[in-house]
């Protein structure tokens, strides 16, 4: 495993008698892309303004690898932010132009001189935003706006990238390019942080995700490993032709039968009332199994091999964001009942 | 060596944010010299052509009628120039892209100067132009007087600045900030000077204000230098505008030099350290 670059020691953070961050242990391993997943209020922004140092923790600390040494405590180190780029809450400019603003960021880095002009053009011409290199920000909509947000984030090659919420206000296409971005940052083996309460964003990108919840990290894995503490984990199946209304009961019960050791018997009504259940508008089935990695496998054979002549199927994928969802869901359900209260005002 | 090198890379940032910050305000700076210009046009040109318009004797007595506009010069340009100075990173929220990327006092000190240049070039251009047109009615040289009264000027400026900037430091809006400061400087000092001065005449003299200390501008441009400082002025009697009763109305005409400049002196670091408490304290 790459070495830790950043890290939390029981962080915390009180704003009078509310703990906004409480206690928080969290490894950042180089080159990963962690999600700080949780809803709005959980506690992410506070912590990644704590590592931007806007805000100072109460107590407990954060340690950076910087580039010639070992872990340092942040407060400490005075020239870190070079080693990390930040884009905090919506991006909000001064009303310049990109190409002065970015000048003027890369300045404050103290990014090579002659070579900031050919990385303002590389940057605003991976995000498209080449013609409005003149333009002053207020002219820009508000997915330029993000944009520009992610390349000032960027502008002096950081080798930690921390975007909270980089898809607020986004319509669904330029959200695809934000994905697209950063998958493109983790090829490069930078290490992405990024906070977010879109579960689907965070579930596509990211390696590993830390569900928190009223200030504390209720959970730190990957989301198929998260899923373990799910009893039931669901697979979608896309057909090749639309099941024959006629036939959809007898292969049902067919396909009932056949998977029955791997299904979830113990299903929980709210979730569904049946473990198999077909779609005709998508043309595909719903499969809530075990959740086990061997019973995906097993599943995915059976329908191959014994329904070869009922359907083909065309594509076998767990939706990791309803997964996702479920996850959280359960662990603060645990963690209620592990902690009695999960809130502590302070006290 | 190393040393020097060090202390260089830590002040580029604040030097980067003065030059940032004169390029940012380059639109508001052309609007004051325009309308410096025009003052100066206006007070310095065309009403002396005005035929019943005597020109004043001396080349200092033109001086001090021309410096008249000069307080309120400096007055909007430091509202306008240093009320967002702190106050908008917090409210625009722009303090999220650069607080992570420079030290926030190096931040606010390049704000600082790089407003303070061009508050400094708006007031110096006034001067220019006065002194040109005093060199035009009286030729030269220029009385040194008028360099002196630049120099108090520029502290003038800094001081209201300064009494901004801490303005800036708490409060929410820049609009508000504008209004509040301007408010003050404009209206409650002069308001507060009155009273004073009715209550206590001469008794008491208003160092507080620094619409007062102000008057040092013009004060330092008569020659000899007001002695006594406070003057009494007697209106009505006879058969005059308030029925024959008479009206005795007291003023203090400027500060002495050394108190208005240490007086001054203490405005700047006072509200200084205030600002830089407050802005310590306050969050994004």
């Amino acid at each position: 495993m790459s070495e830790v670059v950043l890290k939390f020691e029981k962080l915390t953070k009180k704003f009078g008698n509310f703990t906004a961050v409480n206690g928080i242990n969290l490894e950042v391993h180089r080159g990963e892309t962690i999600g700080l997943v949780g809803p709005n209020g959980a506690g992410k922004t506070t912590t990644i303004k704590m590592i931007a140092k806007i805000l100072r923790p109460n107590s407990g600390r954060i340690l950076i690898r910087t580039d010639q040494s070992d872990l340092e405590d942040l407060q400490k180190v005075s020239r870190t932010t070079n080693q990390i780029g930040f884009l905090i809450d919506i991006p909000a400019f001064y009303n310049m132009t990109a190409y002065q603003l970015l000048r003027y960021f890369a300045n404050l880095h103290n990014y090579p001189k002659d070579q900031i002009d050919k990385r303002i053009n590389e940057l605003l011409e991976l995000f498209k935003l080449t013609e409005w290199k003149h333009e002053k920000v207020k002219n820009f909509s508000k997915g330029m706006t993000q944009k520009l947000g992610i390349i000032q984030a960027l502008i002096h090659n950081p080798e930690i990238i921390i975007l909270d919420e980089p898809q607020t206000g986004l319509d669904p296409l330029a959200r695809v390019e934000i994905r697209r971005y950063i998958r493109e940052l983790q090829s490069l083996g930078k290490t992405v942080f990024v906070a977010s309460h879109m579960l689907y964003e965070i579930s596509e990108v990211c390696d590993k995700i830390a569900l928190i919840n009223y200030g504390s990290i209720i959970g730190f894995d990957t989301v198929e490993n998260l899923a373990h503490i799910l009893k039931t984990s669901e697979l979608n199946c896309v057909l090749l032709e639309p099941l024959k209304p006629s036939e959809l009961e007898s292969l049902l019960k067919k396909l009932t039968e056949k998977l029955h050791p791997y299904l979830d018997h113990d299903l929980d009504p709210k979730i569904s009332m049946i473990p198999i259940k077909y779609f005709p508008e998508q043309q595909g089935l719903k499969i809530f199994y075990d959740g086990q990695n061997k019973s995906k496998g097993e599943i995915l054979k059976i329908l191959i091999k014994e329904f070869e002549n009922d359907f083909t199927v065309i594509s076998f994928t767990q939706p990791k964001t309803s997964q996702l969802e479920r996850v959280y869901t359960e662990m603060v359900k645990n963690n209620k009942l592990n902690n009695g209260v999960v809130r502590k005002n302070g006290n | 060596m190393e040393i020097r090198k060090d202390y260089y890379t830590g002040l580029k940032p604040v030097l980067y944010t003065i030059v940032f910050e004169v390029k940012k305000q380059k639109k508001k700076f052309y609007v004051f010299v325009g309308i410096t210009i025009l003052i100066a046009f206006l007070v310095g040109y065309v009403l002396m052509s005005i035929p019943n318009n005597l020109l004043p004797d001396t080349q200092l007595d033109f001086f001090i009628n021309g410096l008249g506009f000069i307080l309120y010069l400096t007055l909007f340009a430091a509202c306008l120039f240093f009320s967002g100075i702190i106050c908008s990173e917090y409210s625009k929220k722009t303090g999220f892209i650069v607080f992570p990327k420079i030290n926030k006092y190096k931040l606010i000190l390049g704000k600082y100067f790089g407003n303070l240049t061009l508050v400094v070039a708006i007031i110096t251009i006034y001067y220019l132009l006065l002194a040109l047109l005093g060199f035009y009615y009286y030729g030269g040289p220029i009385n040194t007087l008028l360099f002196s009264s630049y120099a108090i000027a520029i502290l003038y400026v800094i001081a209201l600045s300064s009494f901004v900037t801490f303005f800036s430091s708490f409060m929410r809006s820049v609009v508000v900030t504008i209004i509040v400061t301007f408010l003050i400087l404009f209206i409650g000092f002069n308001i507060a000077d009155g009273i004073v001065l009715l209550v206590l005449g001469d008794k008491f003299e208003p160092l507080y204000s620094l619409s007062y200390l102000g008057t040092l501008i013009t004060g330092i441009l008569h020659s000899p230098f007001p002695d006594p400082r406070y003057v009494e002025f007697t209106l009505g009697g006879g058969d005059g505008a308030f029925g024959g009763r008479e009206f005795t109305i007291g003023q203090w005409i400027t500060p002495s030099i050394g108190m208005g400049i240490t007086l001054l002196l203490i405005y700047i670091i006072g509200f200084f350290l205030l600002a830089a408490i407050l802005f310590k304290r306050r969050q994004l």
